[in-house]
């Protein structure tokens, strides 16, 4: 008996040891990150692991290079305004699919999930001349509307609203609210953490979109942080000092929104597995 | 009386999915069609004409479409796998609630999947240059300096361990949730029956486990074979073409060169044929193992 | 061979101890049930003696043999959970079949032991199935069915029945006794019904916080309980409880006098009590005797009447303090008000602390 207890203490051991491994590889890169932004580009591209004390002047010449409030704007505006429309459109779809089924509208939705493995590289050919046709390349339009109806989002609210009592629709319907009124005074607020969970995902989507905007995205003053931190790596000499901070910027506020919504965060992932 | 509400329940069944719809039909089912359409034009620019079948010639012999195919494949069957396994194995780990230190672990690992595609290619990038920190690291162990964004193979490598990184964690959650989903008794019901540990995760977990594994399976291949970001921010699809994938030759096609709009619709088929083929047999797989 | 011995058993999560110190011995053969309140630790005992939960404290023996640190699959015993546990991706013949296949038991032999398992539980039709496509009650006999095919000397049980609706529990229960019967294995079942402990145990355990209260046959138990609250626990509906306080000893019988009802007195064959000692008198509902009949009599304004057809429940009230009447039906509606004598032969004395008094 006495092996099978080492045996175990050596497996627990190796447990800990990979654990801690892959919790320190994926840690790494963040603590390289804020590093990174306290040191010069040339100590960054040398490995300095440590510290430095050029923050401020990284910040200054971040600054300098970016018109940081109006980055920020952007991404700010595409994400929160894309968020909103995709919570509402896909919400409303998700709760019709399962609120008033139909043999005709299940097909319909058997055939949106197919869709599902629609990549966006077959689409954004199209939608690039589409927008360009209309006269709206280069404008925040063109870059939320085409992800207005997220399939994702819409079965995410289906399955969530399986779990929606609907003694509640046929209680509210007996105090004479027709089904628009329902939906809002009655779904929504029941629902609240279903919203909340897709809140966080869709934005974090959107926030952190990447090539759409590229595409569509021409001038400077549009560009989205995601686009400007790409633009700064692209430089003929990058300035990483720079590149880190602006990394900062990109990557701080989804960190922020993980780490004080966790649980909502993982829910909301885990809505998607049932 | 009762015709009449059947119908306003039909009609508002249609009107809460007609936004969604509409907006679906628009920006999803018209472009997929007219992008096919394209596909069997030919001509540069905004002037185009019909081709036939040109453009799928064209496609067999440019060797550029080639190797962007088979960098994503390669992508597709090394990357996919290893994280797969990974994340199965961290969540099975995590799941063990005497653990120490679970929420750490678990909060450390997904983090990652937190980060924006670009920022954290960005960062990769500034870690694995020639004399970057993961060099100057391995050189201390004494394995020397690896080329990472200067030799073909490494540079494959490493936009497969970038992807790893980033995603292992996201396919990790789903694993947890669905292994949390398990009664925990059937375990100890396996236990008492005397079922060692290995077989219990071969016989019951794995099997348990099926439709989420190939949920995420599913996924990460469409994801894989879109692959974009990060060659575009880490290794510019490069040295020589030695990351360009599938995803990025459209993009350079369309905007960097002078585009052929049709030739371009047509290589985004092959990845839309590549999605619909891969998906279908990992489902057909998946039906398969029901028997054994 | 399957006899159950557990000395000073103690068990603590962290510093909270939930097993305080139990002594339970169970014989070859014999249906015991650990009945409790929840949180009682009924559960954590069952657990302990399967294996899946660790004893911090004293001993554990199976046919004789000290299986403390012994591996669950080694010591004989199988397991119904709660919930079942089947393993939902395999048929019903493969979960029975599963754990031989570990115990490397030649394929014809598990075929032969899992077909004649299915037999006893008539699950024959249900053999292809998948647990998914099963009701309760037959998700239930494969689970009983699992346990079977091993062979084990113990059989245990965790509330088995709660997930079950109140008609198929009746019937599941048949099943088990009769199981008991023809597998003449020992058995430790575990719930929280006192009507499935009454019904099926050759000894009843009853628990609470951790300490065996009483340990004894059923009607041991319903006769001659030794505290206030195995006399609640056994027995339905629960017994009646009556504040009073000794007035007078005699020479084998003691009066005493109800603190409220008027002071309404009863002398009982009871000699461990003293005047002026405050007690409680406990009476079954269906202990309770028609005006006059000797005894005390008592006067009672009547809240609610459910009327059963043969037997009516009366719930009544005197000073505030509620009482249960169950008696022989009335066919009356219209009674506000009841007359009932308490036949000292029938009533129980308890002390302050809950101890029975004899």
């Amino acid at each position: 008996m006495r092996a099978d207890l080492a045996f175990s203490y050596i497996r627990r051991g190796l447990l800990y040891l990979g654990l801690s491994v892959a919790a320190f590889v994926s840690i790494f890169p963040f603590y390289w990150m804020v590093v990174g932004s306290t040191n010069t580009s040339p100590d960054i591209a040398h490995g300095k692991v440590t510290p430095g004390t050029y923050l401020l002047e990284n910040i200054a010449r971040f600054f300098e290079m970016v018109d940081v409030p109006r980055m920020f704007w952007n991404s700010a505006f595409i994400a929160l305004v894309g968020t909103a429309l995709t919570l509402i459109v896909s919400s409303l779809a998700g709760y019709g699919f399962e609120m008033f089924k139909s043999r005709f509208r299940e097909r319909i939705f058997a055939f949106l999930l197919l869709m599902l493995s629609i990549p966006f590289a077959a689409l954004m050919v199209p939608l690039f001349i589409m927008m360009s046709r209309l006269g709206l390349i280069n404008t925040f339009t063109a870059v939320i509307v085409p992800g207005i109806a997220s399939i994702f989002i819409i079965f995410y609210f289906r399955q969530a609203t399986k779990a929606f009592p609907s003694e509640l629709r046929d209680a509210a319907r007996l105090d004479g609210l027709n089904e628009w009124q329902i939906f809002v005074h009655v779904y929504i607020p029941v629902m609240r953490s279903t919203y909340a969970a897709a809140t966080i995902i869709v934005f974090m989507a959107n926030w952190n979109n990447y090539l759409w905007p590229l595409i569509v995205l021409q001038t400077v003053e549009n560009k989205t942080v995601t686009l400007i931190v790409s633009a700064l790596s692209y430089a003929y000499v990058p300035d990483y000092g720079v590149i880190m901070i602006s990394a900062v910027f990109a990557t701080l506020p989804t960190v922020l929104i993980f780490f004080l919504l966790q649980r909502r965060f993982v829910e909301g992932m885990l809505g998607a597995v049932k | 009386m009762a015709a009449r509400i059947v119908r306003r329940e039909q009609i508002n069944g249609w009107l809460f999915v007609a936004p969604a719809l509409v907006l679906l039909g628009i920006f999803m089912i018209y472009p997929i069609l007219w992008s096919l359409w394209m596909s069997f034009q030919t001509g540069r620019g905004m002037s185009f004409s019909f081709g036939g079948l040109a453009n799928i010639q064209r496609l067999t012999q440019d060797t550029v479409f080639l190797r962007a195919l088979s960098n994503t494949m390669i992508f597709l069957a090394v990357q996919v796998p290893i994280m797969i396994v990974l994340a199965l194995l961290f969540a099975v780990a995590l799941n063990d609630t005497k653990l120490w230190g679970r929420a750490f672990f678990r909060t450390a690992i997904f983090l990652p999947c937190v980060t924006s595609l670009v920022a954290y290619a960005v960062l990769f990038k500034s870690m694995f240059g020639a004399e970057g920190v993961v060099n100057v690291a391995l050189t201390a162990i004494g394995i020397g300096p690896i080329p990472w964004l200067t030799d073909p193979f490494w540079a494959k490598v490493l936009i497969i361990l970038a992807i790893t990184w980033r995603w292992t964690g996201y396919n990790m959650i789903f694993y947890l949730a669905a292994l949390q989903n398990v009664d925990r008794s059937i375990y100890e019901a396996a236990r008492i029956d005397g079922v060692p540990p290995w077989a219990r995760f071969w016989y019951l977990t794995l099997p348990m486990l099926k439709p989420v594994i190939l949920f995420t399976t599913v996924i990460s291949t469409i994801g894989t074979l879109q692959l974009f970001d990060e060659p575009y921010n880490i290794t510019q699809g490069g040295p020589s073409d030695a990351t360009l994938t599938l995803s990025y030759y459209i993009y350079n096609l369309t905007f960097r060169f002078m585009p052929s709009f049709g030739y371009s619709a047509t290589v985004s088929w092959v990845i839309v044929v590549l999605v619909g083929i891969l998906t279908f047999v990992q489902f057909m797989v998946a039906r398969e193992r029901k028997r054994t | 061979m399957s006899s159950v011995k557990l000395s000073g058993v103690r068990k603590s999560f962290g510093s909270v101890e939930v097993i305080k110190g139990v002594d339970l011995e169970v014989d070859s053969k014999e249906f015991v049930v650990f009945v409790g309140p929840s949180g009682c630790g009924k559960s954590t005992l069952l657990r302990m003696i399967a294996g899946l939960e660790p004893i911090t404290e004293g001993e554990l023996e199976i046919g004789g043999v000290r299986m403390n640190d012994v591996d669950p699959s080694k010591r004989g015993i199988a397991m119904v959970f709660q919930s079942y546990a089947l393993y939902p991706h395999m048929t019903v013949r493969d979960n029975m079949g599963f754990a031989l296949r570990f115990a490397k038991v030649p394929k014809p032999e598990i075929d032969r032991q899992v077909n004649e398992a299915a037999r006893i539980l008539a699950l024959g039709p249900l053999m292809d199935r998948f647990p998914k496509e099963l009701s309760g009650g037959q998700r239930q006999r494969v689970a009983i069915g699992r346990a079977i095919v091993r062979q084990p000397e113990v059989f245990l049980f965790d509330e088995p029945l709660s997930n079950l609706d109140a008609e198929l529990r009746v019937h599941m229960r048949i099943e088990i006794a009769r199981l008991h019967k023809e597998l003449q294995t020992t058995i430790i079942y575990v719930t929280h019904d006192q009507v499935e402990a009454m019904t099926l145990a050759d000894k009843i355990v009853v628990l609470r916080d951790g300490v065996i209260e009483q340990a004894g046959r059923p009607l041991d138990l319903y006769d001659d309980p030794a505290n206030q609250f195995v006399a609640g626990f056994i027995g339905s509906p629960r017994m009646n409880f009556l504040p009073a306080s000794v007035v007078e000893k005699g020479s084998g019988s003691v009066t005493v006098a109800l603190a409220h009802h008027d002071g309404v007195r009863l002398t009982l064959p009871v000699t461990g009590a003293e005047p002026g000692q405050d007690v409680t008198l406990g009476v079954r509902p269906e202990h309770f005797g028609p005006a006059g009949a000797g005894g005390a009599d008592l006067v009672l304004d009547i809240d609610v009447a459910e009327h059963l057809g043969s037997t009516s429940f009366v719930y009544a009230r005197a000073a505030g303090e509620p009482l249960i009447i169950e008696r022989e039906e009335s066919r009356n509606g219209d009674e506000t008000r009841i007359t009932v004598s308490i036949d000292p032969a029938k009533a129980y004395l308890f002390d302050k602390q809950g101890q029975r008094i004899r």
